[in-house]
């Protein structure tokens, strides 16, 4: 039987995060994992993560994956991979599966960074092929690069609902609608936004009533839910669909836990059965800890955190940390993490109803029925004012840990200051020179730039755009406003790319005067 | 191959294997090699991986990371491979499963007729 210091149970980001923290201090480390690749479900996003500098913000997901890679290589972690951990016994034992032999390992610390799996909600139909997690449709398009479908129908309004339903829009997809028996949308307002701007409906307390094929989804119906999610007879809507994307929620994974011993708890805001865990994730059992969303779903910024953590603290208990090093670094990523549980959607706050930002703005209630701000509640929000020339809109409304804007902004136009979910504001005493580094900055994709007289009786606004082909300049087709729908014609006066914009285009359009306040995407003509 | 994504907006260009021809239920059909079984056959269309052994009812493709077992065939002659982590190979032999096996329910309820 093999030995270790430490074995890492899982390969995903708070998983590597522990092993680097760990074999950093000299600990013999060897993390297994049952993926053919590590990095978890890290390669699989592919938008740009929320926080601020330390959280590693505007770094695309899969970036943070390589990054990641990169430094377990060079702190001398040993990763296993397509080795899945079926057993922990007394004594941090393990019992690990590769093909078809079963092995022993032997730690004086484990962590176990596991992860968690998708939830899932029945409804007729639901085994048909073509009903399938959000997380396989993840998979199958930025892991494999193939379409999950033609026409799809995301179930659930979490952030993974929305960030999947726009990777959808990304890579060709159709999506028919967005649908949720919440009355109100459970993720970012500025991810709802980004997709209800291209035209995908969004279906508030509305459910799926049956998925209809005999072989494969061909077709859906949904139907309204009153406050107790019945079905409302007569309020059946039909979509022609080959895919149904189910995103209703993860629960962790915590079974090994379980059978080590640990003392255990259901707790709903952590998403179901966890460890019982102090704040660094040393769980009853001494010698085994926990970080990510086995311990309580949260995302993978966090999980990083959770992870350096916990890694630190397996350090200090098997002495190759002293004390005081150990609390000054845990001192610093409490830190950290707790920046990023902050605001609207921190986990404190989960199930509680909210009205107001912390600047004391009532909030856009229809960004959260509807998926984006209507046109008389967006200029309440301090980050969209009207000026002369042009200058930026950061239709940014409701207290997220986010503030890259403000750093991207060498002329100091966008404060947020010290508190890391303020609503970005613009400073009006500086002259924005249309850079465009904020637009490209902003992982929600809220920020414009509007100039709204650009010239006689003409406004220009420029717009994040990730997708393909890219409209050419002097290409005339569409404005749409912030719910999707056709405001005004416009016409393509600039397209800008660049290194420094990491894949998000700048798409400057034009629009007659009366529009700058309401174009927010464009489209081509259809021919 | 219209379900292969040639370009994306962020990933670029999907860098894939060799390119390789299998079988599925007898159907010569491409994919790149390495990549899911499973991938190969949603880009080439396939939807019904296999048909439950009691209803009779198809399924296919759901979590695409190995843990529901939805996905699994007859892959080279062994029932219930899970054909979303495991990699494709050339001339790989593909097949429908019904319950446990590749032959088809009537094949299987004959069989077991003869055997009584």
């Amino acid at each position: 039987m093999k030995r270790y210091d430490l074995i890492v149970v899982g390969a995903g980001p708070s998983g590597l995060s522990a092993a680097i923290a760990a074999a950093g201090k000299g600990l013999k480390t060897v993390v297994f994992d049952e993926n053919e690749r590590p990095g978890g479900q890290l390669f699989k996003q592919i938008h740009k993560f929320f926080g601020s500098k330390e959280h590693k913000a505007k770094i695309r997901g899969f970036v943070i994956g390589q990054e990641l890679l990169e430094e377990a290589d060079q702190a001398g972690v040993e990763v296993v991979l397509n080795a899945t951990v079926i057993g922990l016994y007394q004594d941090k034992e393990i019992v690990v599966r590769t093909g078809e032999t079963v092995h022993h390992y032997k730690a004086n610390a484990i962590i176990i960074a596991t992860g968690a799996s998708e939830n899932m909600v029945t409804f007729d139909g639901w085994t048909l092929p073509g009903v399938i997690g959000a997380g396989a449709a993840q998979t199958m398009m930025n892991l494999h690069g193939v379409r999950p479908g033609k026409r799809v129908l995301m179930l659930g309004s979490g952030n993974v609902g929305l960030v999947v339903s726009f990777q959808l829009l990304q890579c060709g997809c159709e999506v028919a609608a967005l649908v949720d028996a919440a009355p109100k949308i459970g993720g970012y307002g500025v991810h709802a936004a980004k997709v209800a701007r291209t035209g995908v409906p969004f279906y508030l307390s509305h459910t799926i009533v049956k998925a209809e094929g005999t072989d494969h989804v061909t077709g859906v119906t949904i139907a309204e839910v009153d406050a107790h999610f019945q079905f409302i007879p007569g309020t059946e809507k039909h979509f022609d669909v080959d895919t149904i994307c189910v995103a209703v929620g993860l629960s962790p994974m915590s079974q090994l836990l379980k059978m080590a011993g640990c003392q255990m708890e259901d707790n709903p805001k952590k998403g179901g059965q966890v460890p019982v865990c102090d704040e660094h994730g040393a769980t009853s059992v001494p010698g085994i800890f926990v970080a990510g969303d086995v311990s309580g779903i949260e995302e993978a910024s966090s999980a990083m955190i959770e992870g350096r953590m916990a890694g630190i603290r397996a350090s200090e208990y098997l002495g190759y940390m002293q004390q005081e090093e150990e609390k000054s670094s845990l001192d610093q990523l409490d830190h950290a993490l707790d920046g990023l549980r902050q605001g609207m959607f921190a986990p404190a706050n989960r199930g509680r109803n909210i009205t107001e930002t912390e600047e004391g703005i009532p909030i856009s209630e229809n960004l959260l029925t509807h998926g984006f701000v209507a046109e008389d509640e967006i200029e309440r929000f301090p980050g969209v004012t009207r000026s002369i020339g042009v200058h930026p809109v950061m239709e940014c409304t409701q207290n997220i840990p986010c503030n890259p804007c403000q750093d991207a902004c060498a002329r100091h136009c966008i404060r947020i200051g010290e508190k890391i979910t303020s609503l970005p504001a613009v400073n009006p005493e500086n002259t924005c020179i249309g850079c465009g580094l904020c637009v490209a900055s902003c992982s929600g994709q809220a920020i414009f730039l509007v100039n709204e007289q650009s010239e006689e009786g003409y406004a220009t606004v420029t717009l994040p755009y990730e997708f393909l082909p890219l409209p050419e300049k002097g290409e005339k087709g569409v404005a749409l406003g912030r719910d999707g729908q056709e405001v005004c014609s416009a016409q393509v006066v600039e397209v800008r790319t660049s290194p420094t914009f990491d894949k998000t285009n700048l798409l400057t359009m034009k629009v007659p005067a009366a529009f700058a306040m309401k174009a927010r995407f464009y489209r081509k003509k259809a021919q | 191959m219209e379900s292969r994504i040639m370009e994306h907006p962020i990933l670029g260009e999907i860098k894939k294997g060799r390119k390789v021809s299998f079988y599925f239920d007898g159907k010569k059909l491409e994919g790149y090699e390495g990549e899911p079984i499973a991938a190969a056959l949603k880009a080439e269309g396939v939807m019904v991986h296999r048909y439950t052994s009691r209803k009779h009812l198809p399924r296919g493709i759901f979590c695409a990371i190995g843990r529901c077992t939805d996905c699994v065939m007859v892959v080279d002659g062994r029932p219930n491979i899970r054909t979303c982590v495991t990699p494709l190979k050339e001339g790989m032999k593909v097949q429908t499963q019904y319950g446990v096996s590749a032959a088809s329910f009537k094949e299987q309820e004959e069989k077991g007729n003869e055997k009584i």
